[in-house]
């Protein structure tokens, strides 16, 4: 199987949940094996409280470090931030803000997208 | 020309992505049904699916701004687009 792009897309808050965590372990999943595929992570909605930098990772933070090791990117859509008062000044370092359009993009290149 | 398959709990910001792709193709589904995609932009193509339609008892209320399809008729326009993506 050649090399694939994957997006998987979290919409769900953290907490209360396996929604954000088993989205992420699965994005984990898909850079596993010999494929070689890339993979991204966009935090769309209420998926974007998981871009707080005060969020309890301690079921979380092994998979971020894989993912940021690897160069996958972790985007959060700038438009669900604004839409919920949070400002740049409280996301995690790891978290980069794209626009709604640039978001779109990305769903759009992706060969697969996933979403939790 | 992407399709975007709509359920309820992710229907706002799926709605909302899809309103800044002017060829979006909308699959309503599920609770999906109980969605008003004119609330959110014009889109190019919108559908239901029946089964969720009828069961919910909203068939009249809906034909207006969705069409209405079955699962095979579902089935034809996902295979006629290589782009899906699952908001369902």
């Amino acid at each position: 199987m050649a090399e694939k792009k994957v997006v998987v897309m979290i919409t769900h808050p953290p907490f209360g949940s396996i929604y954000y965590t088993e989205g992420l372990r699965a994005a984990v999943g898909v850079t596993s094996g010999i494929d070689e595929h890339t993979v991204d992570v966009l935090l769309l909605g209420d998926g974007v409280y998981y871009a707080l930098n005060n969020v309890d990772r301690k079921d979380s933070a092994k998979y971020i470090q894989t993912l940021t090791g690897i160069n996958s990117s972790i985007y959060a859509e700038e438009e669900s931030l604004k839409e919920r008062g949070i400002n740049s000044k409280e996301l995690s370092p790891f978290v980069r803000v794209i626009s709604r359009k640039e978001a779109l993009r990305l769903l759009l290149d992706a060969n697969h997208t996933i979403d939790f | 020309m992407a399709l975007y398959l709509i359920d309820k709990p992710k229907g706002e910001i799926a709605l909302k992505m899809a309103s800044l792709d002017s060829e979006a193709v909308i699959v309503l589904i599920q609770d999906g049904v109980y969605l008003d995609p004119d609330a959110y932009g014009k889109f190019k193509e919108v559908y239901a699916i029946e089964h969720d339609v009828v069961r919910r008892g909203i068939k009249e209320k809906i034909k207006d701004r969705a069409r209405i399809i079955d699962y095979h008729e579902l089935v034809n326009i996902i295979l006629k687009h290589e782009k899906i993506i699952n908001f369902a």
